[in-house]
């Protein structure tokens, strides 16, 4: 009886502590959501700070959609975030499970050589004499091969991996099975929750990505969508030489954040699910 | 000592070549392995190591058109490092970087562990996925808009809170243009934008624990709090270690875009940083070898660091390698 | 047998490695004679057959449509004989970025911008830049179009190394609100010490009739809020070159700098400025002054009075009544914020590797030619003719679809446009804004034309001088410590060298002898 009373009162701070959180969070979103919907001098009369929309309009979203070159713009990134997560995911899982091999020979070279480029890097000149020479210029996968794998991503990984127990490997060798088959069929399943964490990384990574476009794509049909909503946030800042701009107001700003990332908001959820399964390591153990 | 060096050759040869042939043995053993790792072992080479060549524009006095290799050497050779060194406000930038920067490794790693247990106390499921992506949506805001929103809140003259503050019989505060506020809001904007987002890599690590574990502290009578203390943070120490590790790494990034967004004239004493610095001497004026020299200190600085507290993570049973 | 093959793989994978690092490095001497042996090529068949030579450029800029619907490149194509490649960068950063590597890695567009003088010098002293002195008569057009004058602030050492875009002409005053001063009975402040007053009145006796006290007197971005009251005094904005009654002075030396500080101090110790002028970035103290948070501004006429942001000022509050308001008059006389006589919207350069390739160099003459003469500066104003303007008589008249389409036009002026007569043009409506924006008096300063010697950091000495100012007009520093500021400022910033080279770089121009 005690017990569950205490149960109860811990349930309820919880719950306010976290409603408090989401608070805090949303209402910053629910200012540019409301503004993206507002026609700007509407925004300014009311102080410049709303966070209902008032006398809604879609005049932002509909210009954004007609005269914008963000629709061919988001199948570039789209391309661009599905094709590379999937190459990252694979690749990263086939470097993570190797090293979390402890009596791997080289392993510790060969993870010190992924953790000194967290810190160590060529610079922009190098590497893009590397993707000039590999033809990648102008191109999809120069916005994907030159950040093919994180580092950051195999540790993750590999310390997942490292924490599955021994003797899941010990009977599976026993059985004769290849480590292919290893990594496929008995580490791949049980690591359902680090894979879509990593993938999430890499995917919110490719959604977000303009660097790479800018330097390696001149290709105006090629620009992903972060480079497009870049190009309309920046303007304010633009010299005065182009007085014929019109600038764009921050209703149109705000919509194109609102149109650049609800799209990888709403995967979230879907991916959270499976993130709570948690593993089925007791019944394997037994 | 030629000799020397040649009698002990003799001596070893005999059981070396026993040693080699062992190892070769080994790394036999275990081609299966070597063949997952090739390919993105060719990536670090091709995109990561291939390309630090680079580097050496930090010792020379880098010209666009003869390239990386023909430009000529800097003289003195760490002339870069010390215009760096010698610039009036070195110290003041490093003070700022190192502060700015513990802030955020004390601020930006507990609330989101924080957030991370709470979640996964939480039991009403619904509640629980609503909060998660509430709460991760902001790290979809570019530090401009963050600044935008910022400025109608605290802004002195015009901001929502300065409103209430005053309505409340109070004065404005100047919190965008005063040192004493702007790094709190600095730090507090990170965790605003990083709290959800920085949970989900604990959240993942929390699915992976095992759930026998809790059963048996169930069995053994134990309580929330005891099986938070006993089970979870013990179940995620690996990442948590982990990831203060590669942090500490980057200890002297302190974060450049959204302090090169949210600061001005009035706050540089306090939040000036090496990468802000940077950015108007070196990039600004097309001074890549200065770029790139404080660029290797800072890389230099963050290995030490990263291998000292892998050492001593590994004391504890814990470390990257 | 197995060993072998693993041996062997190995070694593949290092030579491949290998292979690529030895491709880098000589990358740059390849690279280059890539780029120039198609085009030799070209030359050969170009000689016969008048075919299109192509031409890359890139710049700052941004709204550049796709190229099936950019008219204005198909225009240009069809009259030069070109295939233009134009690429724009929207961040100044983003743009110096993807210039660095395209030199460096000899994939060299054939004209680009030069962001600065600073950059400028630089890259003539990296030997990047073409000579353009030898070529000035195939370039008789362009100079007509800009000006003797303007090609000094593109010349180093006698040698012309880029095209500047023709003059500009100045934009910023002060606004004020007409209606504010009405309210309270006020006249529009004619000397600086009305000017105050009206700060003052405008934070304090509530001029929006709400009673609340939530306005400020006036509001800007950074120092340059006050550059009417610099002026005044006699002085140009901070650390700018001016001659003064003969003489080149610095304004950090000129004696009357003292007196505007102090007196930006007092205006600013009435309460009446805004408290943030130093935060305030892109268009926040803009969208302040819309709001009627402020009743005085510091800006240029597009962001106040083009037709959407009228229209917002109406939305808001229909009584809002914008005026512009012509210096203040001070000891030192009257004075807008200051205009630099060097100072230029742009300059384009073209690569030296181009000097091999006649036929290429001749194209982008024939470009630059093509946009300062009649038939293609017209069309890079306005666009095309019967479809974005019309002609009565000399006269163009704007169609409706100028506004909707033609918007981008001005990223293909390469060598500018004539300032007055295209804003009165694109910008009828706001004609007399134009207008007086232009004919008040100002300081002519002459920092467009300095470069920077070695040995001295601008972006160091930059923040020093910003930071004791604002100390200074904040009241945190006394006065007193003027000179001491300027002591230190020799003794660590190296700003002496930086004296000594800017006015020996200027008397060379004729400047103060």
């Amino acid at each position: 009886m005690v017990r569950s009373k205490n149960d109860r009162i811990a349930n309820a701070v919880v719950f306010v502590i976290l409603f408090g959180c989401g608070l805090v969070a949303v209402f910053p979103l629910l200012y540019v959501l409301s503004v993206s919907l507002t026609p700007f001098s509407e925004v300014l009369k009311n102080g410049g700070f709303i966070l209902v929309p008032r006398s809604i309009t879609f005049d932002a979203y509909r210009k954004l959609l007609m005269e914008s070159n963000i629709p061919s713009a988001f199948g570039v990134t789209v391309l661009v975030t599905v094709i590379g997560t999937i190459l990252n995911i694979v690749i990263t899982a086939l470097m993570a499970y190797p090293l979390s091999r402890k009596q791997l020979p080289g392993r510790n070279l060969f993870l010190m050589m992924v953790v000194f480029t967290l810190l160590f890097s060529g610079g922009i000149i190098p590497t893009y004499l590397v993707v000039k020479s590999l033809g990648l210029l102008d191109s999809i996968w120069a916005m994907i091969l030159p950040n093919l794998v994180w580092s950051f991503n195999v540790l993750i990984m590999k310390s997942f991996y490292e924490s599955l127990p021994e003797e899941l490997f010990e009977s599976a060798r026993i059985d004769g099975a290849k480590e292919f088959r290893i990594l496929l069929q008995i580490v791949a399943p049980l690591s359902v929750p680090v894979t879509l964490t990593v993938g999430l990384f890499y995917m919110v990574g490719h959604w977000n990505e303009f660097f790479q476009a800018i330097m390696y794509v001149t290709d105006r049909t090629l620009f992903p969508l972060q480079v497009v909503v870049r190009e309309i946030l920046i303007q304010t800042q633009s010299p005065l030489e182009n007085v014929d701009n019109m600038t764009p107001s921050e209703t149109l700003q705000m919509a194109s954040v609102i149109m650049a990332s609800l799209p990888i908001i709403i995967v979230y959820p879907f991916l959270q699910k499976h993130f709570t399964k948690g593993m089925l390591l007791g019944s394997v153990k037994g | 000592m030629n000799q020397r060096a040649a009698v002990h050759s003799v001596q070893e040869t005999v059981p070396r070549r026993s040693a080699l042939s062992e190892f070769g043995r080994r790394v036999w053993r275990f081609k299966a392995f070597y063949l997952m790792l090739l390919p993105g072992l060719l990536y670090y080479i091709v995109f990561k190591y291939i390309p630090m060549y680079g580097i050496i524009i930090a010792f020379k006095d880098y010209n666009m058109m003869d390239g990386i290799w023909s430009s000529p050497w800097a003289s003195p050779w760490n002339k870069h490092f010390l215009a760096f060194f010698e610039s009036p406000y070195f110290s003041q930038l490093l003070t700022n970087t190192f502060l700015i920067s513990i802030y955020k490794l004390i601020f930006g790693m507990v609330p989101p562990i924080a957030m991370a247990l709470l979640l996964n106390e939480c039991r009403v499921r619904w509640f629980k996925s609503l909060v998660q992506t509430l709460t991760y949506m902001p790290h979809f805001l570019s530090w401009v808009i963050i600044y935008g929103i910022l400025m109608s809140l605290l802004s002195q003259s015009s901001g929502l809170v300065n409103q209430w503050l005053e309505d409340a019989g109070g004065t404005a505060v100047p919190f965008l243009t005063s040192t004493s506020y702007f790094r709190s809001i600095l730090v507090g904007s990170e965790i605003w934008q990083n709290l959800g987002w920085g949970a989900i890599i604990y959240l993942a690590a929390i699915a992976g624990i095992d759930p026998t574990l809790y059963e048996a502290a169930r069995v053994d009578g134990a309580g929330r709090m005891r099986m938070i203390w006993h089970v979870t943070l013990p179940g995620i120490r690996t990442v948590i270690v982990m990831l203060f590790i590669l942090n500490l790494g980057h200890i002297l990034d302190a974060g450049f875009e959204q302090i090169y967004i949210m600061y001005n004239i009035q706050v540089y004493a306090v939040a000036d940083i090496l990468d802000t610095w940077v950015f108007r001497t070196g990039l600004q004026q097309l001074n890549f070898s200065l770029a790139s020299a404080v660029g290797l200190f800072k890389a230099a600085i963050g290995l030490v660091l990263v291998l000292g507290s892998n050492k001593l993570a590994k004391r504890w049973g814990e470390g990257i390698w | 047998m197995k060993r072998m093959k693993a041996v062997s793989v190995m070694l593949t994978v290092i030579m491949i490695s290998c292979g690529v690092l030895a491709g880098c490095s000589s990358g740059n001497s390849s690279d280059k004679d890539a780029n120039n042996a198609p085009a030799s090529g070209n030359a050969g068949s170009g000689a016969s057959a008048a075919s299109t030579v192509k031409l890359d450029i890139i710049e700052t800029g941004n709204n550049l449509p796709s190229p099936d619907k950019d008219f204005i490149k198909k225009e240009i194509d069809k009259a030069i004989h070109s295939d233009l490649n134009l690429t724009v960068y929207a961040s100044g950063d983003d743009y110096k970025n993807q210039l660095n590597v395209r030199l460096a890695s000899g994939n060299l567009p054939d004209l680009f911008q030069v962001p600065d003088r600073a950059s400028l010098k630089q890259f003539v002293e990296q030997g990047l830049l073409l000579d353009l002195t030898p070529y000035m008569d195939k370039l008789q057009p362009v100079k007509d179009f800009i000006g003797d004058e303007s090609m000094k602030k593109t010349t180093m050492d006698g040698k012309a190394y880029a095209i500047p875009k023709a003059p500009n002409i100045p934009y910023n005053t002060y606004w004020i609100r007409k209606d504010w001063l009405d309210k309270l009975g006020l006249q529009p402040p004619a000397t600086t010490d009305e000017f105050l007053n009206v700060v003052k009145a405008f934070a304090e006796q509530d001029p929006d009739g709400n009673g609340k006290k939530d306005t400020t007197g006036l509001t800007g971005s950074k120092l340059s809020t006050f550059a009417p009251i610099f002026g005044a005094f006699g002085v140009a904005d901070p650390n700018t070159f001016y001659v003064k009654d003969g003489k080149l002075v610095n304004s950090l030396y000129d004696p009357a700098m003292k007196d505007a500080l102090g007196f930006i101090n007092k205006i600013i110790a009435t309460g009446g400025v805004d408290p943030e002028i130093m935060a305030n970035s892109g268009l926040q103290h803009q969208e302040k002054a819309i709001k009627g948070q402020a009743g005085i501004i510091w800006i240029d006429w597009p962001n106040l009075s083009k037709d959407q942001f009228t229209e917002q000022i109406k939305k808001v509050n229909p009584n809002a009544d914008w005026m512009q308001l012509a210096p203040p008059k001070g000891p030192g006389g009257q004075y807008d914020g200051p205009f630099d006589a060097g100072g230029t919207s742009g300059m384009y350069a073209i690569p030296k590797a181009l000097e091999n390739n006649k036929e290429k160099l001749q194209k982008v003459f024939d470009l630059l030619n093509y946009v300062s003469g009649k038939d293609g500066s017209t069309l890079v104003q306005f666009g095309i003719q019967g479809t974005h303007y019309n002609l009565e008589g000399e006269k163009v008249v704007p169609t409706e679809l100028m506004g909707k389409e033609a918007g981008f036009t001005w990223l293909y002026q390469f060598t500018g446009r004539p300032e007055m007569s295209y804003l009165q043009t694109k910008f009828a409506p706001q004609s007399k804004y134009i207008e007086f924006a232009n004919s008040q008096p100002r300081i002519q300063i002459l920092n467009g034309f300095l470069s920077n010697p070695d040995g001295y950091n601008p972006a160091d000495a930059a923040r020093f001088i910003e930071e004791e100012f604002v100390n200074f007009i904040y009241g945190k520093s006394p006065l007193d410590g003027y000179d001491a500021f300027l002591k230190k400022l020799e003794s660590t910033m190296n700003f002496k060298t930086y004296m000594d080279a800017s006015i020996k770089q200027l008397e060379e121009l004729g400047y103060g002898k």
